[in-house]
């Protein structure tokens, strides 16, 4: 027992007494939580500038445009006389779309014909593609169904059955989760457990490297360490994934209990993930820069941003060896989503097993690191 | 000078830690992202229908989001409930209620409610899930309307015809085949890249400008510490350059990206971007003259650099700050200009802005390495 408690305090002392790794730990923590949400702060898409191109000027038209301009989604921010000076201002990046309203346009619906309107989006950037397409489709969709209806009446069909027959259902989408489509309520809850999951494989690794030989026998050595980085993390753990999500007003339907029992084989399966590293790569510097490199692969291996349907299958096999790729589906089903225990059960035993694996692994490198302490231990 | 880059590639290759920073490591991660990406749009999304009609129509409408490509129903769920848990427990992306009575009330003329509810916490999943499933509605729907018309004798062009006064016409501008996922890695692979050399470079100089090193060998091999630091730097800017350049053979030769624009353009961003970002790498260490500070400051500014880029969440809906902080890094130019150059096949008087950008940031960060640099120079003489 008394070989636990040294091998504990011995990794706490190498945690905290190390300027480098209480950066790392510590600070890069404070600092990652201010710098991340940053970009996402506006939450939501509002008014995506557009380009009128109004050929026709009439005033159906006009009324066409002022219905666009009042969804949410657009904002009809120039007017242009022709396709060549709109794809100009997209392609400075002034306007992120086109609407283009034909010569002709008001004769063609007055005729009782068809009478097309063509939207140019830019696709270059998906949530701006969305945007664009929402933003004109509802508002002409509603305008097209009230011609429908209009010449439905006008041909003596009941307006009821003229209500029945342009939309014999009504169809509602309804988001689950993120009802909003806030774009940090996304992002964030699967980015902070990554920034975690990052700064503590960093930190710990380079503890790793700097330690001098051990006391006591390697399993209790190993054990000590686990106990020490369960102490430091039952304090940063809730602060990071569940304090500083309230503080950025995140929607939180978790429970606590569940959140800290699938913290911990997170934590126990990163910091062991940590030894394995330190011992692949020995120095600190190469250990540092490798971590920093991988962290956005990783994020888009847990099949969190990046669907995992799409992700080919010896891939994914190899993302559940980080132990992320479980942590953050667990995670965010969890808070975000309200999933209880027996919901994520297999993505805890998941945690679980990675935390055998390493810990067998972890052990056998420090029975080959220091095999003499093994028999010294047996002669004490 | 010549003689430090040839010493430092001797280095590189006796050095594992090294090659493997520096070659290893940013290939590898080409690699992965490469497959991660390769599949191309998510298909085969697992949604399922809450049936309670059990209708003709309900089965037809089942049918036709079993064939919309982006969802596949995965089964029938007994309730709302018991499909909301299949979605929270992940069993199911969506979820498609078709109420009891729906075929009924359709024939009577009383709008039923079909509703589509889909996971939007896995916002790129969810919003794939909502579009298939609203086109193949959309379809079932446009179906009735058209059956109804024919009814009542229009022909079936007519009725075609009637049913949309306003069709819309809508184009994808510069992305025609929607090719969302090369444009994501065609960022992803500089964004890593970025990473890597800025690190990569600190850790080069570490080691011969680091504390207890002995940089006046070095400046006296090169005759001066301004080509000693050109020696140490360059041979990296070539070997990041050819993987850059492997990536770009992989985008746009393997997988068919299109390049519509200007090469020269994008070479020369390319060797800026590559020189600014090591510039970061020795700015960051000789202002610490220590390899874990530095790291620090790298890790700090490159790491989080992906969504100050603008890819998910666009740049101008930012705030201010944030739209400054990503226009002082590197990246965010370089992967502009290679969208405009490939994608949106920009106006090069509009993209050339790019590159000035990224040769401001290079220039002001060599300026501030070369002033420590001067000052280390003293710090030299005065001690030999």
């Amino acid at each position: 027992m008394s070989d636990i408690l040294i091998a504990l305090r011995a990794e706490l002392r190498g945690i905290f007494a190390d300027r480098q790794v209480r950066l790392i730990i510590l600070v890069a923590l404070v600092i990652y939580a201010l710098i991340y949400p940053y970009p996402y702060r506006a939450e939501l898409l509002r008014d995506v500038p557009v380009v009128l191109v109004d050929l026709d000027r009439s005033t159906i038209s006009a009324d066409l445009a002022r219905r666009v301009n009042a969804s949410e989604a657009v904002m009809l921010s120039h007017d242009a006389p022709d396709m060549i000076t709109a794809t100009r201002l997209v392609q400075e990046r002034r306007a992120y779309g086109a609407l283009v309203i034909p010569e002709g346009f008001e004769r063609a619906l007055l005729r009782g014909s068809q009478s097309p309107v063509a939207l140019y989006a830019d696709a270059s950037y998906f949530l701006m593609y969305q945007r664009v397409m929402q933003g004109a489709a509802v508002p002409l969709r509603q305008m097209g169904a009230e011609v429908e209806m209009g010449r439905l009446i006008a041909q003596g069909t009941a307006p009821d059955v003229a209500l029945a027959q342009v939309s014999p259902a009504v169809q509602v989408e309804v988001p689950l989760f993120n009802p909003a489509a806030g774009y940090a309520t996304y992002v964030l809850p699967a980015a902070f457990v990554l920034i975690l999951q990052q700064t503590m494989l960093m930190g710990l690794a380079l503890v790793a490297t700097r330690r001098g030989q051990g006391l006591g026998h390697p399993v209790w050595r190993v054990l000590g360490r686990m106990g020490a980085w369960v102490a430091l993390y039952a304090l940063l753990l809730p602060v990071y994934l569940i304090v500083l999500p309230a503080l950025y007003g995140l929607p939180n339907l978790g429970n606590v209990p569940a959140v800290l029992m699938l913290g911990l084989p997170f934590v126990l399966a990163t910091g062991l993930l940590a030894q394995c590293v330190a011992a692949l790569f020995k120095r600190g510097e190469v250990v540092q820069v490798v971590l920093l490199a991988v962290g956005l692969p990783f994020f888009f291996l847990s099949g969190f941003a990046w669907p995992v349907e799409a992700i080919p299958a010896h891939l994914n096999w190899i993302a559940q060896i980080i132990p992320s790729t479980a942590a953050i589906d667990g995670l965010v089903r969890v808070s975000q989503m309200g999933a209880t225990l027996p919901d994520i059960g297999h993505r805890l035993w998941h945690l679980w097993g990675l935390v055998g694996a390493f810990a067998t692994v972890a052990v056998s490198l420090e029975v080959m690191a220091h095999p003499s302490t093994v028999a010294g231990h047996q002669t004490r | 000078m010549l003689a430090v880059m040839l010493r430092e590639f001797r280095l590189i290759l006796r050095r594992p830690a090294l090659l493997g920073l520096v070659v290893v490591l940013p290939v590898l991660m080409l690699v992965v992202l490469t497959g991660i990406f390769r599949a191309g749009i998510p298909t085969g999304m697992a949604v399922v229908v809450v049936d309670l009609d059990r209708s003709d129509l309900s089965r037809s409408i089942t049918r036709m989001l079993d064939a919309a490509p982006e969802i596949t129903v995965r089964e029938q769920a007994l309730s709302l409930t018991d499909a909301r848990a299949k979605i929270v427990a992940g069993h199911a992306r969506g979820a498609i209620y078709l109420p009891q009575g729906l075929e009924r009330d359709i024939l009577r003329g009383a709008p039923p409610e079909i509703v589509i509810f889909y996971d939007n916490q896995h916002m790129s999943a969810g919003s794939l899930v909502a579009r298939g499933a609203r086109g193949a509605i959309d379809a079932a729907l446009t179906g009735l309307r058209l059956s109804v018309r024919q009814g009542q004798g229009e022909a079936p062009v007519q009725a075609m015809v009637s049913i949309q006064p306003i069709p819309l016409q809508a184009h994808a501008l510069f992305n025609p085949a929607f090719d969302y996922v090369h444009f994501l890695l065609a960022a992803l692979v500089p964004t890593v890249l970025q990473i890597i050399a800025a690190a990569a470079t600190a850790y080069a100089i570490s080691l011969d400008f680091g504390p207890g090193r002995h940089p006046q060998v070095l400046a006296r091999m090169a005759g001066g510490v301004l080509p000693a630091m050109l020696g140490k730097i360059l041979p990296y800017t070539v070997i990041f350059l050819l993987i850059l350049g492997l990536s770009d053979i992989a985008l746009y030769g393997w997988l068919g990206v299109p390049l519509r624009g200007s090469l020269l353009l994008m070479a020369t961003g390319a060797v800026l971007f590559v020189l600014g970002v090591q510039l970061i790498g020795a700015a960051a260490f000789v202002l610490t003259r220590d390899m874990g500070r530095a790291a620090s400051i790298i890790a700090v500014i490159t790491a989080p650099a992906f969504g100050f880029m603008g890819l998910g969440f666009p740049r101008e809906a930012m705030s201010q700050l944030a739209q400054a902080w990503g226009a002082l890094i590197p990246g965010t130019w370089y992967v502009q200009l290679r969208i405009d150059q490939s994608l949106r096949e920009t106006p090069l008087d509009i993209s050339v802005w790019s590159v000035v950008w990224l040769a401001c940031i290079a220039v002001a960060l060599g300026a501030l390495v070369l002033l420590r640099l001067v000052r280390l120079r003293r710090e030299i003489e005065a001690t030999s």
